[in-house]
């Protein structure tokens, strides 16, 4: 009982110690002690990092449940495993070390209340998932986590701060501008995110229906498979799967985490670490330690496992591509973001022919890219705030004057890009380890792809170094005091990434030795050794005029989807029913009540005064009967 | 409990006597008792008939009805028809004043006001068809004289317009209460035992007029536009779901026409559902769009009818869903047109949320409430998916189908989102900073609170516990 009351701390303590801030903003927006106010919510996101981290040490592995609606079988089941010990503290670590930095980024903001209470709610939820065993409470969790994106997203709703903008303005491709305003990135932040839940929140009800049981571990999944044949399972599948492809931006859902960037960095930095598009692979994960494919080896899995497989690999390459090409410092680091994930699936997925060992490498590897995504955007936000510029730009001068973040991207690139001997090293050597062991199911492509990912990953990380420290342009604006806060916390953030190397090496981790042993294979030194170079020759020459860059920095034409295709269809759509309805409202309101007046102006013309045409009308009527009794006989 | 929904209807008589502010007070405190009741009989899952009157054949005895679906309905009816009528109370001697009419005129409006959410209680717990036929006319008249009286634009033209297209309604309904007293012998809820497809019939389409479903959907956004924004926020909530209680009262009896004609039904539902969703984007006028998601959200319980016992479930959880949902939507509506006089128009709106922050996020509730995120709509929806499978069951034939309704939930979140997005964010108008009226933004919060806590223990719990011992399910 304890243990749920503790579970209850966790997902409570962080909303409600963001309530005082947002009812204080609702009366009294911009008063000097609600200002304050702040310090109470990040507590909260401490709370809970204190709780996350009682139940890696202390917790036994197993479940935790507590009655909802016993009758139906929905209940509060939380699972503590391999993967949610981990992940929770990872989560409340990250959320704790950025709500910090967010107490100096975002302290002059017009929009406190509504930043901290979904801030929060966003930590919350993202708990909420990663522990929750029941796929009902799962959803809870869910749908916090797309709402409350949505609101961090188009936090800055006014639209009236170009530095919030994504995209170039005035820029235009055809009949598109390639610029985003933060409430248009809310919307289809959430538009998308919709088309990916509903799906899912049906194949939930449908594994609800057909076993009767909705905790991920309790799920007789091998039976429901052969229940529902190979063409079921594949739709099943394929459903629920919509939530975490579009969660994760996997292609061709991917625009809205370009265009999130809208939002401040902090949710930039949380959105794209630990929560929301690490929720999609996390689920992905979840489900595959349970389903067990590689035990169960039903024909449909087969197909489903091979779909998401290409799709990460493509996608990981489309965003690596895309972030070659982009300029804007968010909006680079997004993209690499949507290539990590597509890797983490690409891995994760492997396991039904590789076993548990793949999705233990992809779910190191979401944590490495968590600690060193979150570092990076927290950088970014400060070079943002310095030089009052959202596109790549800084030399060396100017980062002797930004020291810290200069080490600290320094230390974040080298450790994520996979260069031997930092942390992502032995980690993608485990993911070389896992695609060349596809090679001998007679799928050779993916680690070809893989490679080609890793390289190119390594070299816009090296980009983003460069152009911001480096041979970039000198600043604009300087602004390059105080951040004593922001400092503190990105140093902490990087800091873990060698924590990370040192259980690795140091071989703490019951799965560290693999890695060890993955690292020192001559393929993956090969790879490393790859990734080295094209890292240091992207840090000597960080851009290029080749025309194949233009295709990339408009994200190979991806917008037109979200805005023009789709949008095309449903305004048509909507015309039509609009010419519709005026047609109805015009039969119903008009011709009906017209028609009626007529014909009583008809019938009342009858009504003359005239004997004569009375007399006419009787004539007429008994002729008319005369006739017709005549013809039908008696 | 017969006291409970008595004292609304004394409140509402002795209403006049008092000024307008007491007034207010009286009536919806006189609702909110009977909601603390509808709750605390939902959580003794009381099942029960208190009998009023006895009429001979083929009447038969007139009783009022208490089983949990009545009281998730009734507790529905009297939260919303509370915080209505706090709402009502700043807003209508805001429209007083617009007409040119004094403080007076509050008195007859709040008898009007009383009687009609009165009927609406009395219908939702009524045992006898007859007795339920009597609140429906009630409900209608009453609610015609408002939008006669007070309702904008031509409002004669659109209360006659709401009065013959929900008469014609009613007229059907009661054709088909009279051929089953013929068949029956009795009109009494619990006496009836076999409903012909002819009396079926006739209910069926007399509802689906009200509901409404596609075709006649046409009147709605007349009345609901131009209604007062108080009746609005009843007449779209509660009134036109109550013909799905309705509906669903006699599925309970006999379901026999549903399940013949479960399929055409089902497509007409989609259809419907999905017209009046893009139909949505369409709409200029705040309250029209909001008309629109109505006969969208209709079609959820059109669907959910023909899903069997999960679908069930689902009808009752979306009306109340619903119901607070669009109140609040509707009263964020008033809260606008009474801080900008009359500005309804979304082309004249855009950064709102600049000036009245405080409506704003009680839209982004009522949206939630629509779209069935965190809000107790998600079990609706959830249920109502679950029903798809049962009834259909999961194969490739069904795909179609599956896609359909999911389809529908996508694009009621698309049009909430799409519509806050253009009425409260991006770059806001100039337009000077009102003082909103506690009363215009504290009960759409408290209905928002409502429809958030619902869905946790014990709330959730005891409701579904509650329609299971009725409709079923579970395990």
């Amino acid at each position: 009982m304890t243990e749920i009351l503790q579970f209850a701390i966790l997902f409570l303590t962080p909303v409600i110690s963001s309530l005082p801030i947002a009812l204080a903003w609702i009366y009294k927006p911009g008063e000097e002690w609600a200002r304050k106010l702040p310090y109470l919510s990040v507590f909260g996101l401490f709370v809970s990092l204190v709780i996350s981290l009682n139940i890696l040490f202390n917790f036994e592995e197993g479940f935790y449940s507590y009655p909802w609606i016993e009758d139906f079988n929905i209940n509060f089941v939380f699972v503590v495993d391999y993967l949610s010990k981990y992940m929770g503290v990872l989560t409340a670590l990250i959320a704790f070390l950025i709500g910090v930095y967010g107490l100096e980024y975002m302290k002059d903001d017009y929009r406190l209340g509504w930043y901290w209470f979904f801030f929060n709610t966003f930590t919350a939820s993202m708990l909420l998932v990663v522990y929750s065993d029941n796929l009902f409470t799962l959803l809870i969790g869910w749908e916090g986590l797309g709402i409350a994106s949505w609101g961090l997203i188009g936090h800055w709703f006014r639209d009236d701060d170009d530095i919030t903008f994504v995209g170039e303005k005035g820029r235009k491709v055809g009949p598109l501008e390639m610029s985003w305003s933060p409430s248009f990135g809310g919307w289809r932040a959430i538009s998308t995110i919709r088309f990916g839940d509903m799906p899912m929140l049906f194949a939930i009800a449908a594994i609800y229906a057909l076993t009767g049981s909705l905790d991920i571990h309790a799920i007789p999944w091998e039976d429901l498979f052969v229940k529902i044949g190979l063409v079921g399972t594949v739709i099943l599948l394929f459903l629920f799967l919509l939530g975490p492809f579009t969660k994760s931006a996997q292609l061709p859902f991917s625009e809205w985490l370009m265009t999130a960037m809208t939002g401040p960095t902090t949710v930039s930095a949380l959105l794209h670490s630990a929560t929301m598009v690490a929720a999609g692979t996390y689920l992905f994960m979840r489900l595959t330690w349970y389903i067990k494919p590689w035990e169960a080896h039903v024909p449909g899995l087969e197909a489903i496992y091979l779909l998401v497989l290409f799709l990460g690999l493509f996608s990981a390459l489309y965003g690596a591509s895309v972030a070659l090409g982009l300029r804007e410092r968010k909006v680079l680091l997004a993209a690499s973001t949507m290539s990590s994930l597509g890797l983490m699936f690409a891995s994760s997925a492997a396991s039904f022919w590789v076993g548990e060992i793949a999705v233990i490498v992809a779910f190191w590897y979401l944590i490495v890219h968590a600690f060193a995504k979150a570092s990076l955007f927290l950088v970014a936000g400060h070079l943002i705030h310095a030089t009052h510029d959202r596109f790549c730009s800084g030399n060396l001068v100017f980062s002797r004057k930004m020291k810290v973040a200069f080490a600290v991207t320094i230390v974040a690139t080298i450790s994520l890009a996979g260069i031997p001997p930092f942390t992502a090293y032995w980690v993608k050597s485990g993911m070389d380890g896992v695609m060349e062991h596809l090679m001998e199911e007679g799928l050779s492509l993916p680690f070809y792809l893989l490679v080609l990912v890793s390289v190119i990953y390594s070299a816009f990380l090296a980009k983003f170094l460069s152009l911001n420290f480096i041979k970039g342009e000198y600043p604009h604006h300087e602004h390059t005091e105080g951040g004593g806060l922001m400092k503190l916390a990105y140093s902490a953030m990087v800091s873990m990434l060698i924590v990370l190397l040192a259980i690795i090496l140091l071989q703490r981790e019951e799965h560290a030795a693999h890695f060890l042993e993955e690292g020192y294979l001559k393929m993956s030194l090969y790879v490393g050794l790859l990734v080295t170079a094209s890292y240091f020759i992207t840090l000597y020459k960080p851009t290029s005029k080749l025309k194949i860059g233009v295709i990339f920095t408009d994200r190979m034409y991806l917008p037109f989807l979200n805005d023009f295709i789709v949008p095309k269809i449903g305004w048509g759509i909507a015309a039509i029913v609009d010419a519709l309805n005026r047609a109805i409202d015009f039969f119903f309101h008009t011709a009906i009540p017209g028609f009626f007046d007529r014909l009583s102006i008809a019938i009342r013309s009858i009504q003359s005064g005239y004997l004569k045409s009375y007399v006419k009308i009787v004539a007429a009527s008994i002729m008319l009967f005369l006739v017709i009794f005549s013809l039908v006989g008696w | 409990m017969i006291v409970y929904l008595l004292l609304p209807i004394i409140a509402s008589l002795l209403a006049p006597f008092l000024k307008p502010k007491k007034a207010t007070h009286l009536i919806s405190l006189s609702f909110l008792i009977p909601f603390f009741a509808a709750c605390f009989e939902l959580f003794n899952f009381t099942t029960t008939e208190i009998p009023l009157l006895s009429f001979s054949p083929p009447i038969g005895e007139f009783y009022v009805l208490i089983d949990p679906i009545s009281s998730a309905f009734g507790l529905t009816v009297c939260m919303v028809s509370a915080m209505v009528g706090y709402y009502s109370f700043p807003y209508m001697l805001h429209r007083f004043e617009e007409m040119g009419l004094g403080e007076n005129e509050y008195r007859k409006y709040i008898v009007i006001y009383g009687l009609y959410a009165a009927s609406m209680l009395w219908l939702v717990y009524s045992g006898n068809f007859i007795m339920l036929y009597i609140f429906l006319e009630i409900s209608l008249i009453t609610s015609f004289l408002l939008i006669y009286m007070y309702g904008y634009g031509n409002r004669r033209w659109v209360g006659l317009l709401y009065f013959i297209w929900t008469n014609v309604a009613g007229v059907l309904t009661l054709i088909g209460f009279i051929v089953i007293a013929m068949d029956n012998s009795t009109l009494a809820i619990k006496g009836i035992s076999a409903i012909s497809m002819v009396a079926w019939l006739l209910i069926f389409v007399g509802m689906v007029i009200k509901l409404p479903g596609l075709g006649p959907h046409i009147w709605l956004p007349w009345a609901h536009a131009e209604a007062p924004t108080p009746v609005s926020a009843l007449l779209s909530p509660l009134t036109v779901g109550l013909a799905g209680y309705i509906l669903l009262r006699v599925y309970l009896i006999d379901p026999s026409f549903i399940q013949a004609y479960r399929n055409p039904i089902m497509i007409y539902a989609i259809i419907s559902s999905v017209y009046a969703g893009f139909a949505v984007f369409k709409q200029m006028d705040y309250k029209r769009l909001l008309a629109y998601s109505t006969v969208s959200q209709m079609g959820y319980i059109l669907i959910g009818l023909c899903l069997g016992t999960y679908g069930l479930i689902g009808v009752v959880i979306q009306y109340m869903s619903h119901a607070f949902g669009k109140s609040i939507l509707f009263m964020t509506a008033g809260g606008i047109i009474a801080s900008y006089h009359g500005l309804r128009d979304l082309r004249k709106m855009g950064g709102l949320h600049e000036q009245i922050p405080s409506i704003s996020n009680a839209a982004l509730l009522g949206f939630m409430n629509l779209g069935g995120i965190l809000a107790i709509g998600m079990f609706g929806e959830f249920f109502i998916l679950r029903g798809v499978v049962d009834v259909f069951g999961f194969e490739i034939s069904t795909v179609p189908l599956i896609v359909a309704v999911v389809f529908i939930f996508i694009l009621s979140g698309w049009y909430s989102f799409y519509t806050l997005k253009k009425i409260f964010y991006g770059t806001p108008k100039d337009l000077e900073r009102p003082k909103i009226s506690r009363y215009l933004d504290v009960p759409l919060y408290l209905i928002g609170i409502l429809s958030i806590i619902f869905i946790f223990p014990p709330l959730i719990t005891v409701l579904l516990n509650g329609l299971k011992a009725i409709i079923g399910g579970g395990t």
